[in-house]
């Protein structure tokens, strides 16, 4: 690149006229509310922390059940009526999710999980277990929270539980033990799908929530100038 | 009535089971009879039917049966849905052991469908097209989750669990008590868990009473005591599962079971230093019943006192034959008095007595030292044991008293825990009293005596073995009053500094073992055995020295060859301790190695070394003898030597030899002769360099330089100016002139050379200097020197002076006359006289040129040799003879010669 006394002038003078117009930048100018940036910076690095401690607990969990929900090539189809919230979908529907509606389902989601989850520590028979689960539980309580949180921030409004569908916890006579399992089974492993989704949801989030590239690019120039 | 019922699956023709039930019938009474199917009833259709017949012994025979009734079907398949597979039973509850049958039903019959108990695939019976069959044998318990097993095709898999029991056992250890009368609890041992989450149920039931209680917990019950003073019971403990029913049962005395609660509020109570009183609280039992407690007493960790009490509600004991300042801890416990069954918990309480003088003098010893003859005694003590102390002790007093000045004490206080104290005397006799204090007072004291002056040390050192018990020794008793004996000793090695220690021993004591924790093997230790008068005296008796277990010496000395010649050489280890090692040093060996040949040295032994290397040994038998003379050896021979101590543990580590090499056989020539020879040349050579002066005085003397002769000065400046000096040149010698030619007499100068002998007994010959014309051969090239010597005017005169020459004149002249000194002096008078005072007729000097060619001295005879130049560069060394002495007629025997007569070849310097 060749630069000559008049470009460089040129720079200099487009540079004094992009800091004189620094403050006006509005990414640059936030002095006092962070806005939901840390919160959902926040909120991933939970997502993630419970990923890896959700990987522990089910090695525990499933051993406790005994084969073949503990073998690692044990992926049965999944039943035609399902209670739990699925964390799978269409890529295309997921991306066209706004992030109203992609919060709203990830706090829905997990308010079922929570809620199957307490039934699993119920059952639990060993105090080791119980306190693992109840650790989880603890912990994805705080990851709701977190998206509350998230939600308030950028301005919308927490989903109402329609009445008569708050899931509860029955340990009916007509689910036999096998089916139970199998429910324990695909909880660990819906609840396991549905942190990998989060991640990648308020990873989503996060960037776009994070100022433009290039006024980033400025701001650093002027420091270093 | 009795009934036939017979049970056939699938088909009703196939009968599978037939029994008979009997049971008493009322009218219009429903009966219930039930049969449990081996294969779970969802898997299959089954049928029943029954026929029934009278029995009863007031109906005569004959009996008949009645017709079967139609075959009723059972039919639970009905009541599944619509799932493509099922597996039952549903969640069954199984002992460990027992046998199970799972099946499944498959409606696609094209489904491959395979079954798995846990993760182990399992093959099953066909029973139906679509049912199969699993039996599964001695089942065992896995988890308390269960056992699962299910079975897969191509939708999603479908199970059952097993819950497995373990077989519940029966309660061990079945025994009740009561604590206060009022409650009893029955405990028991409950065995192994079934393993499931319903846990077996625990029932206890009373036959006297008929009451029954269902337990809490699954090890222990409690049942509550009537009023109605009800003393037996029999109880009946239930344990009860799914699958069991386990019972045991006592018969039990309230009275003989009470186990009463610990009691409380133990504390000690005017604590002394001998005594101290415990009082405590019993929980009282029904209507105040008897207890019986007992009283411990224990000091550290032992129980040291036992007391039983008998108490309603409180109870207190006087504890005596304490010890001083002692913790001591206090314990209780009771039981019922009327029926002893069980003692209650423990409960304790420590306290400490409190403190008493010391009870026992210190254990006292000295270490005398005498600088500039006062004694400086060390006084140690060792600290009094626990036992004897009664407390802390704060300080201890030294009381010295002088028992050669009655009113003279000296009082030291020396803190604790110090055990040692410095007291410098005079040469006095003392006695030294310790005493060891604590806050209520002094101890009996311990005294030691000094005496002002050193005892006897020269007591020979004895050797003693050390066992394993320590060292044992013995010695004689000098006195017969002796109170006591003591053994000194130091702990650590002689190279440390002494920790001293000492042992008391009575006076009927003659021998002892020494042990201390503190001996080591291969440490030297010494051992001084005192006798302690009836004055508190000590004399030493006995000086032991040994070792608890001898080792071999850990090092070898350092051995210096030297002395070395061509057969021999020496080796010395003088610096080696033997006094410090780790054994008593018996000797040395002495190892050779030669490469000339394998024969080993008289008085040396062929050896294997650990090497598998033979050598030469030689043994040294004493310790003392550090030197070894290494002998016949060869000359230029490389010898190699290792020399080690041993002890009765063995010999030194093996070191590497050391190489020598003796030298050749003439060596010692050239250090013995040439080397002295040197020597004395060299001595020879600096002394003639020191006194090079003096022999060239005596033997070659400077001729004088007329010249430089301070007296011509002298004679220039004040006498006459136109003295001079008679130039040699200006004197022509031309011929020479036999002033007295004795007849006869004739000179042959043949130019040979003559004897001594040959010229002696020849007359003094006179010889001319003054030239001839005949024989004048013109100035030939001589040097004349100029001499001072020369009298001038006899030179003037044409007069040369003649000298009587002996044939031994050549040889240095010796005498007063010929010194230098005197000579000059001579010379000098007649030098005065000669200034116009001695005529010239009377010129006594001759004179005989020391450049005279060896020409005939015969006048008539013409010379044979005439001069060779070569000839006059000789310098003979001239000489003035005062003519009164030189003059005196020459006798016959005069052996006189001229100079000129020597032999060219022969010069005298």
């Amino acid at each position: 690149m060749d630069l000559r006394a008049g470009d460089s002038w040129g720079m200099l003078a487009c540079l004094c006229t992009v800091l004189w117009q620094v403050p006006a930048v509005p990414a640059l100018n936030r002095t006092g509310d962070p806005g939901p940036g840390p919160s959902i910076q926040k909120t991933y690095d939970l997502t993630r922390y419970l990923e890896h401690q959700l990987r522990s607990l089910a090695g525990t969990y499933l051993n406790y059940l005994g084969p073949p929900f503990n073998e690692p090539d044990f992926n049965p189809p999944r039943l035609g009526v399902e209670t739990l919230p699925k964390a799978t979908v269409n890529l295309e529907v997921w991306r066209s999710l706004n992030d109203k509606l992609r919060l709203t389902q990830n706090y829905e989601a997990y308010s079922h999980l929570l809620c199957y989850l307490r039934g699993l520590n119920r059952q639990a028979a060993t105090a080791e277990l119980r306190r693992s689960l109840a650790h989880f539980c603890t912990s994805l309580q705080g990851l709701l929270g977190s998206i509350a949180g998230v939600m308030a921030a950028l301005g919308y409004p927490l989903p109402q539980p329609l009445p008569g569908t708050e899931p509860t916890w029955a340990p009916g006579p007509a689910h036999s033990d096998f089916l139970q399992k199998m429910d324990d089974f695909w909880l660990l492993k819906e609840l396991q799908t549905w942190l990998w989704r989060s991640a990648k949801d308020f990873n989503r989030l996060k960037k776009k929530m994070q100022p433009p590239a290039t006024a980033v690019t400025l701001h650093l120039e002027a420091r270093g100038f | 009535m009795v009934f036939e019922i017979q049970i056939s699956r699938f088909k009703a023709s196939d009968v599978i089971w037939t029994g008979n039930y009997s049971t008493t019938v009322t009218q219009n009474q429903v009966l219930h009879w039930s049969w449990e199917s081996e294969l779970p009833l969802e898997c299959a259709i089954h049928f029943v039917r029954m026929r029934t017949m009278v029995d009863d012994a007031r109906i005569p025979v004959p009996r008949f049966w009645s017709n079967w009734s139609s075959w009723k079907k059972a039919d639970a398949q009905n009541s599944l849905g619509d799932h493509p597979l099922y597996v039952f039973p549903k969640d069954k509850l199984v002992e460990e052991g027992s046998d199970v049958t799972i099946c499944y039903i498959s409606r696609n019959h094209q489904d491959n469908i395979s079954c798995y108990l846990e993760d182990v695939l399992t093959f099953g019976k066909q029973l139906d097209q679509s049912v199969w069959a699993f039996e599964l044998k001695n089942i065992s318990f896995l988890r308390k989750t269960g056992t699962n097993f299910y079975c897969q095709g191509q939708g999603v898999p479908e199970g059952v669990v097993l819950f497995v029991s373990k077989v519940l056992e029966e309660p061990k250890n079945f025994s009740c008590e009561t604590r206060d009368l009022k409650t009893l609890t029955c405990t028991w041992d409950p065995g192994d868990d079934t393993g499931l989450i319903q846990l077996p149920s625990y029932t206890l039931f009373e036959s006297f009473s008929r009451k029954k209680t269902l337990c809490k917990h699954r090890n222990r019950c409690d049942w509550q005591v009537t009023q109605d003073s009800q003393e037996m019971y029999n109880f009946t403990l239930v344990a009860e599962n799914y699958f069991r029913k386990r019972s045991v049962s006592i018969l039990f005395n309230l009275i003989h079971g009470v186990h009463p609660v610990a009691p409380y509020n133990l504390f000690p109570k005017n604590v002394s230093a001998t005594n101290a009183t415990m009082t405590w609280k019993v929980h009282s039992i029904g209507n105040n019943s008897a207890l019986l407690c007992q009283l411990q007493l224990l000091g550290e960790g032992k129980v040291i006192q036992q007391h039983n009490i008998s108490i309603r509600v409180n109870g207190e004991y006087l504890l005596s034959e304490l010890e001083p300042d002692t913790e001591y801890m206090a314990r209780v416990r009771c039981a019922y008095a009327d029926h002893f069954w069980k003692w209650s918990e423990l409960i304790s309480q420590n306290f400490t007595t409190a403190e008493a003088a010391p009870s026992e003098a210190p254990d006292v010893w000295r270490d005398v030292m005498f600088v500039s003859g006062h004694p400086t005694v060390t006084l140690f003590w060792k600290p009094l044991s626990k036992v004897h102390t009664h407390g802390k002790i704060l300080f201890y007093n030294v009381v010295v008293e002088n028992l050669d000045e009655a009113s003279s004490l000296e009082v030291l206080s020396v803190p604790a825990p110090a055990n040692s104290t410095k007291v410098t005397l005079n040469q006095s006799s003392y006695q030294i009293h310790v005493t060891a204090h604590n806050s209520v007072g002094p101890s009996p004291a311990s005294t030691v005596a000094i005496s002002g002056h050193p005892g006897n040390e020269n007591v020979e050192e004895g050797r003693i073995n050390g066992t394993e018990d320590g060292f044992p020794m013995s010695w004689k008793p000098q006195s017969r009053n002796a109170t006591g004996y003591v053994v000194e000793w130091c702990d650590g090695p002689q190279n440390l500094p002494c920790v001293l220690q000492w042992k008391n021993l009575g006076p009927t004591t003659t021998g002892t073992v020494i042990s201390s924790g503190a001996f080591r093997p291969g440490v030297r230790y010494n051992f001084r055995i005192y006798e302690i008068s009836t004055k508190r005296m000590a004399h030493l008796l006995e000086k032991k020295t040994g070792y608890l277990e001898e080792l071999a010496p850990s090092y070898n000395p350092q051995v210096v060859p030297n002395n070395l010649t061509s057969h021999s050489f020496t080796l010395s280890w003088k610096d080696y301790p033997t006094e410090s090692q780790t054994g008593f040093i018996q000797g040395y060996y002495v190892y050779l190695k030669s490469k000339a040949g394998e024969k080993c040295h008289r008085g040396f032994e062929k050896t294997v070394l650990p090497d598998n290397s033979v050598c030469c040994k030689y043994t040294i038998d004493n310790p003392d003898q550090k030197t070894f003379v290494m002998k016949d050896l060869q000359p230029e021979s490389v010898y190699e030597f290792f020399v080690t101590p041993y002890t009765s543990a063995g010999e030194g580590p093996m070191d590497d030899f050391r190489k020598v090499t003796t030298p050749d056989e003439y060596s010692h020539i050239l250090i013995h002769i040439i080397l002295p020879m040197i020597f004395c040349v060299l001595v020879i050579m600096i002394a003639c360099y020191l006194k090079s002066q003096w022999l060239k005085d005596k033997c070659y003397p400077d001729i004088p330089d007329p010249y430089k002769s301070s007296v011509l000065s002298l004679i220039k400046s004040k006498e006459n100016p136109h003295i001079t000096i008679m130039n040699v040149n200006d004197c022509v010698p031309d011929a020479i002139e036999v002033v007295n030619k004795p007849e006869g007499s004739k000179i042959q100068f043949t130019g040979t050379r003559k004897s001594p002998t040959e010229t002696k007994g020849t007359k003094p010959a006179y010889l001319d200097l003054l030239p001839t014309e005949k024989n004048y051969s013109g100035p030939g090239p001589c040097i004349c020197f100029e001499n001072f010597t020369y009298n001038q005017a006899a030179s003037d005169l044409g007069y040369c002076g003649h000298f009587p020459v002996t044939s031994q004149a050549p040889h240095c002249p010796l005498g007063p006359l010929t010194s230098p000194e005197n000579l000059l002096k001579t010379l000098e008078q007649n030098y005065m006289n000669s200034l116009g005072e001695i005529p010239a007729g009377e010129a006594n000097l001759n004179y005989v040129s020391q450049l005279a060619s060896p020409v005939s001295g015969d006048k008539e005879s013409p010379p044979t040799n005439p001069p060779e130049p070569a000839l006059c560069s000789e310098y003979k060394m001239q000489m003035a003879i005062p003519l009164g002495l030189a003059s005196p007629p020459p006798s016959e025997n005069s052996s006189l010669s001229s100079t000129t007569l020597l032999d060219p070849g022969e010069h005298y310097h």
